[in-house]
């Protein structure tokens, strides 16, 4: 091996290990977040397996290009929601209900509305239908809202406007209210 | 995470989870595997173009009629142009290293974009190609077998062919049109404050 290569080996394997426990880091701390996220994005068990380790892959991958311009959880939570994305573009094809926004949600009359639900397991069964029925874009926004982020870090991570990321959550609350019966704006 | 939750945000935190965890080895396991595969089926539709094309080019050694030798060199030129198509956009769908730096408006409004790129293209892309080659094998039936009743026949299947090359150009550019709303959204959504 000639010392150019030697250079290179030295110099490849911290970086390769930053990456590496940038991942493990991540993985430890979002794993739980990302199960859900996958959860919201794939109702099919098998695909679903299939999509959670596609989200590990690309946050692996992706802390290879990390470079601190944002904080992990932002780049973590862009990451699995792009690669959730993607996930609803390809099965395009496949759907059968045609996904909708957060406004037409707001608007569509729904069988479960107003009607409490028997149990947490039913709650959420109901919460992930919901969500299921969304776009992309609109979904990250909940389930951003769901995690218990911020509008301003919903905002850095979608690339949504302040004013944007606002008047989702105000319909988010909105239509969570309707069918969970919360009290509606009153419930922040 | 420091606002406290309500009940909804409760049910969906506190949701059970099997807690998977992937090891860095099985994650570059399944990387490799990830790659192998882009690879494989930007492979095999390579593969598939070049089968048809010997296949065309059997028939091209193999018969002596000039016009039916000048269709199956059309058909072969067109499969060569397809796959040329293939290999260029093949590396489009590998997942980007940098896939966190995109915010999610950007990143999925450029999956859009390529999807409905994917379908607007179909037609000059895929089916075109192959339009010069079928036209000219339709000449040479016709000129081969000068009889009224065979004319029909070929006219009848040229005219459902013809139909089907119609049907899926309408229904590509109906999905880029569902396409091009849903990207316009996107970019209203961006602009908007």
């Amino acid at each position: 091996m000639s010392a150019l290569e030697n250079v290179s080996a030295i110099e490849a394997i911290p970086a390769a290990s930053t990456a590496d426990e940038l991942y493990q880091d991540a993985a430890k701390t979002y794993g739980a977040a990302l199960e859900r996220l996958a959860r919201a994005y794939e109702a099919d068990a098998d695909l679903r397996r299939d999509l959670l380790q596609d989200i590990h892959v690309a946050l692996w991958r992706s802390f290879q290009g990390f470079d601190g311009r944002c904080s992990a959880r932002t780049w973590v939570y862009r990451v699995a929601h792009n690669v959730g994305a993607s996930h609803v573009v390809r099965q395009r094809r496949t759907r059968t209900q045609a996904l909708v926004g957060l406004e037409e949600l707001e608007n569509l009359a729904d069988a479960n509305s107003g009607q409490p639900a028997a149990d947490r397991n039913q709650a959420l069964d109901r919460l992930l239908n919901l969500i299921q029925r969304l776009n992309p874009l609109d979904r990250h926004v909940i389930l951003s809202y769901l995690e218990g982020l911020d509008a301003a870090s919903i905002g850095e991570i979608t690339g949504l406007s302040a004013g944007n990321v606002a008047t989702k959550i105000h319909r988010i609350k909105n239509v969570l209210a309707r069918q969970f019966q919360q009290g509606g704006e009153s419930h922040d | 995470m420091t606002e406290v939750l309500n009940p909804v945000q409760k049910i969906w935190q506190e949701q059970p989870v099997e807690g998977v965890k992937m090891s860095v080895e099985e994650i570059r396991r399944r990387a490799g595997k990830f790659e192998r595969r882009i690879v494989w089926r930007n492979r095999r539709e390579i593969v598939a173009c070049m089968i048809v094309s010997v296949l065309f080019a059997y028939f091209l050694a193999t018969n002596h009629d000039g016009l039916f030798r000048m269709a199956y060199g059309l058909f072969i030129a067109g499969m060569i142009w397809v796959a040329v198509q293939l290999h260029r956009k093949g590396s489009v769908n590998s997942l980007p290293a940098a896939l966190g730096a995109a915010s999610s408006l950007r990143f999925f409004r450029a999956e859009l974009e390529r999807q409905r790129d994917v379908v607007r293209n179909v037609w000059p892309w895929y089916l075109a190609p192959l339009v010069p080659g079928y036209v000219m094998l339709t000449i040479a039936y016709a000129v081969s077998f000068p009889r009224p009743v065979r004319w029909l026949g070929v006219a009848a299947f040229d005219g459902f062919v013809v139909l089907v090359f119609l049907g899926v150009w309408k229904l590509n550019q109906r999905a880029a049109r569902c396409l091009q709303r849903s990207i316009d959204d996107l970019y209203a959504a961006e602009s908007s404050r």
